[in-house]
């Protein structure tokens, strides 16, 4: 991400607005590529050096200086340096330090060039180097003076698209929620959203809304203490998760951004930004958690096939929730699961209470027993009439034995 | 009717089956639409759990999982009078509130024998690494057990936990209800926008804040007391001074800039004040820095501008006769334990390279860190350079002589910085120096910062 001081906006009448760099500009991708070549070519280069060679370019080539340092600190975000210790180095100053010390006790030097000579003299002694040497070696294990380990290259284009991308995350990191409106006709990249969500410890309400003639689900979404706070504690997971967006077809944010002591100005976006996804892990694929899933349901029965959760599902109350995995048995009958692991306690109590009020949803709630240790959640479980049916407790991940006669029960009773 | 039931959910209390006339007693509790239950923050679980009390109603806690903890002192140590009354007034206080004591008046111990007294599951605040290496040390000598770490590469609970402000913030939502004590070591830390969710993400009902100086420059010190207490015990460096700190005298050395400096440094400065006066900037106020960082930043005489102020700031920071005058100090305090101090790691690392010293900073690894610190305080060392590490908390009873080459200009960081050499030892005259470049706007920062009480004394 990008720091505040290279963030790129303008506002006008309570509206902020990004201000976006073309992925195809032909000057900056120019710039990008030159800026490239040099990180790539940095491991083993210090620091320092990296970062001047970079300063040459940043400062010399055509363009606004502020998009060439972003597009610079993003390329140092991919960069590793060595950072472990130097214990010769180390052993070294411990050496010396000891010496000076002593000597600077003990001994009344005439004057500062007596004490160098003195220490000198000590260093050659300790690590037989050369004399005048000790000034530039001792400290020769700072920050700048760090080689570069390996960098992860990327293409000019694909830069642009993520200092794009950073100019967003950065005005995300200055709001307290973000509200998302997909319209209803999504695939499976909806599943990694919705893991991205709970990943970043996000709460959600879904609801669904007509805009203009289209209908859509509105998603909210903040951190449990928004409720009592305009805190921008959940920024950078609120950031972090616009990177799921970024996978959705069709989308829409706004946001309510505020700086310090400034007023709040209104964010809003939408996919005809042009952004491309940055990541690659949000492709269209089958988790292994579910081909594990299949493996497993395969062994026991031809009946059913599972699939990655890819739809909402309506629930009492004009409430939605976007389950896990989707199970199609060869009738015809379709259930969802949902799971819960050890740290979606208040998404659990919430579904539960949700699902009181019905009993027919088709949703199979898979519960961590971890989280079931606690009290409340056990008693929770205990009195729901929709857990006693379609409810069942895992360890590490679920398993055929206790999901098999939930799903046999729903041929039969034909929910 | 079934009980209320309380449980811990990232940082915040989930109530279910809570009654209407019960949520008018409680504003905090509001109704959370996207888990269908009630929820409060969780610092309020004190205040909520007294009000069910109040009330009689019954409930079922599965918030708080924490139970009483026996903390056995090992080290018999009476406390001073002053100590005692400041342990009285907490407890009167109930359980709760600020202890401001000059720094080197034993805030720790204090915080040791309220451990012991409360006996519950304690987790204690600090704002930086070193001290929360410190604070682990105090207390597996004081209590003999097990102590964990959070933060800094340390992730391990334990009955008695040291976490820096920083890592509470990320992971006290996850174990905010597992601690019946919370202690919020330099605690005008606390208020500031991110920190303060450190508190408020706890259920702790017993909490002590400890600092020098509570009062912030933003007026913050109000959140500090909703969330901790009110202060309740306060004692000044000059009440101390003498009975339990040490002797001390500030002495100001004005030093004149050597004349190619002193050219360097008015042109810079000239640079500098031209493009305020040309973009209508006033340092003075509150937006004025930001201003000027923004400003100078849209244009090339603007980002000259900005290099002009840096240079003019470095020389004033580190002039070759401030160098020289560190050189003379050093050698008239020979025997002594001297701690040097700078506004910037730069300068920190020219003196370190100058003068074959150790210098500690934020970049120092903790390894060397530790070694720093324990050679300075076991006298293999007996000269430290640092710039702004040691400014808090950090126990180095031995230094006598402090070396201020360049601060930030805050009376708090001067009057820290003071607190370093302050520690009672017997015989111990303790000598503050601070470096000025004359006829700089360091000159001007000085005197603004001797009107503290600290300096004051004499």
């Amino acid at each position: 991400m990008i720091t505040k001081d290279l963030l790129r906006y303008k506002t006008k009448d309570g509206q902020i607005y990004p201000q976006f760099v073309k992925p195809t500009d032909s000057k900056l991708l120019s710039v990008s590529d030159q800026l490239i070549s040099i990180f790539e070519a940095s491991p083993h280069t210090p620091r320092a050096t990296l970062l001047e060679t970079s300063k040459h370019i940043v400062d010399s080539a055509p363009g606004a200086l502020i998009v060439k340092r972003g597009l610079e600190k993003l390329l140092l975000d991919r960069t590793e340096f060595d950072t472990a210790p130097n214990e010769e180095l180390i052993a070294f100053r411990q050496n010396l330090f000891t010496e000076t010390s002593r000597i600077l006790s003990q001994v009344q030097f005439s004057d500062y060039e007596e004490y160098q000579q003195k220490v000198s003299q000590i260093a050659g002694d300790i690590s037989q180097s050369e004399k005048g040497e000790i000034g530039d070696r001792l400290y020769a294990d700072l920050p700048n003076c760090q080689p570069v380990l390996s960098f992860k290259t990327l293409s000019a284009e694909h830069l642009l698209h993520r200092y794009n991308t950073a100019q967003v995350q950065g005005l995300l990191l200055h709001c307290n929620s973000l509200t998302l409106n997909l319209s209803e006709s999504m695939t499976a990249e909806l599943r990694q959203l919705f893991k991205y969500l709970r990943f970043n410890q996000l709460l959600s309400t879904i609801r669904k809304e007509k805009i203009g003639n289209e209908s859509c689900f509105q998603i909210t979404v903040d951190g449990p203490l928004n409720l009592f706070y305009k805190t921008k504690r959940y920024g950078m997971n609120l950031a972090n998760f616009f990177v799921a967006i970024l996978h959705q077809p069709k989308w829409e944010i706004t946001a309510e951004i505020q700086f310090r002591n400034k007023r709040s100005s209104r964010l809003y976006l939408n996919e005809s930004c042009g952004i491309k996804p940055i990541s690659q892990q949000f492709l269209a694929y089958i988790p292994e958690d579910i081909q594990l899933f299949q493996e497993m349901l395969h062994n026991k029965t031809d009946d059913w096939q599972i699939l990655p959760g890819s739809q909402f599902l309506p629930l009492p109350g004009d409430y939605y929730c976007f389950p896990d995995y989707q199970l199609i048995h060869t009738s015809g009958i379709e259930v969802w699961i949902e799971l819960f692991h050890p740290w979606h306690q208040g998404h659990l109590l919430a579904r539960l209470n949700t699902l009181a009020e019905q009993v027919t949803t088709p949703l199979i709630l898979g519960v961590s027993k971890e989280l079931q240790k606690q009290t409340i959640i056990a008693e929770a479980m205990e009195t729901s009439d929709h857990f006693s049916k379609l409810g069942f407790t895992f360890r590490n991940i679920p398993t055929m034995g206790s999901l098999l006669p939930i799903l046999n029960s729903v041929v039969d009773s034909d929910i | 009717m079934n009980p209320l039931k309380l449980d811990f959910d990232k940082g915040t209390l989930i109530l279910q089956n809570v009654s209407e006339e019960f949520q008018s007693e409680l504003p905090d509790i509001l109704w959370d639409e996207r888990t269908l239950t009630h929820r409060a923050p969780a610092y309020r679980y004190r205040h909520i759990i007294s009000q069910l009390r109040a009330h009689d109603i019954p409930y079922e806690d599965a918030a708080r999982q924490f139970t009483v903890k026996q903390f056995d002192n090992h080290k018999t140590l009476s406390p001073y009078p002053y100590q005692s009354e400041a342990i009285d007034a907490w407890h009167a206080n109930g359980k709760r509130g600020v202890i401001s004591l000059p720094t080197g008046a034993g805030k720790t111990f204090i915080a040791i024998l309220l451990i012991a007294d409360t006996q519950r599951p304690t987790l204690v605040h600090v704002p930086t690494i070193d001290l929360m290496h410190q604070w682990y040390e105090v207390l597996k000598e004081h209590f003999g057990q097990e102590v964990g770490l959070y933060g800094g590469g340390q992730h391990e609970l334990q009955d008695l936990t040291v976490t820096t402000y920083q890592s509470a913030v990320m992971h006290a939502p996850h174990y905010g209800n597992r601690f019946g004590f919370a202690i919020y070591d330099e605690c005008h830390h606390l208020p500031g926008d991110q920190y303060q969710y450190a508190a408020i993400s706890s259920i702790a009902p017993f909490r002590l804040g400890l600092t020098a100086t509570p009062e912030r420059v933003d007026g913050k010190e109000s959140r500090l007391y909703a969330l901790v207490g009110e202060c309740c015990y306060e004692a000044q460096v000059q009440e101390l001074s003498g009975k339990t700190l040490s002797e001390y005298r500030v002495v100001t050395i004005a030093v004149n800039m050597e004349d190619t400096e002193r050219v360097q440094y008015e042109d810079a400065r000239s640079i500098y004040l031209n493009f305020l006066k040309k973009a209508r900037i006033n340092m003075g106020t509150s937006r004025g820095w930001q201003t000027f960082l923004w400003k100078s930043s849209q244009s090339e005489e603007g980002r000259t501008a900005f290099k002009a102020y840096l240079t003019q700031k470095q020389l004033s920071f580190a002039s070759a006769a401030k160098q020289d005058w560190v050189w003379k100090l050093i050698q008239r305090h020979r025997g002594d334990r001297i701690l040097v101090f700078t506004q910037d790691n730069d300068t920190a690392y020219q003196i370190g390279t100058r003068f074959f010293l150790p210098v500690l900073t934020h970049q120092t690894k903790p390894k060397e860190r530790n070694s720093f610190l324990n050679g300075f305080r076991d006298g293999t060392f007996s000269i430290l350079v640092t710039s702004k590490v040691l400014n808090e908390g950090v126990d180095v009873p031995e230094a006598n002589v402090a070396i201020i080459v360049s601060g930030s200009g805050s009376v708090r960081e001067h009057v820290q910085r003071l607190g370093r050499i302050l520690r009672k030892r017997e015989g111990k005259q303790a000598v503050l120096y601070e470096l000025i470049s004359k006829k700089t706007s360091e000159q001007f920062v000085n005197q603004r910062r001797r009107r503290h009480d600290a300096y004051q004394k004499r």
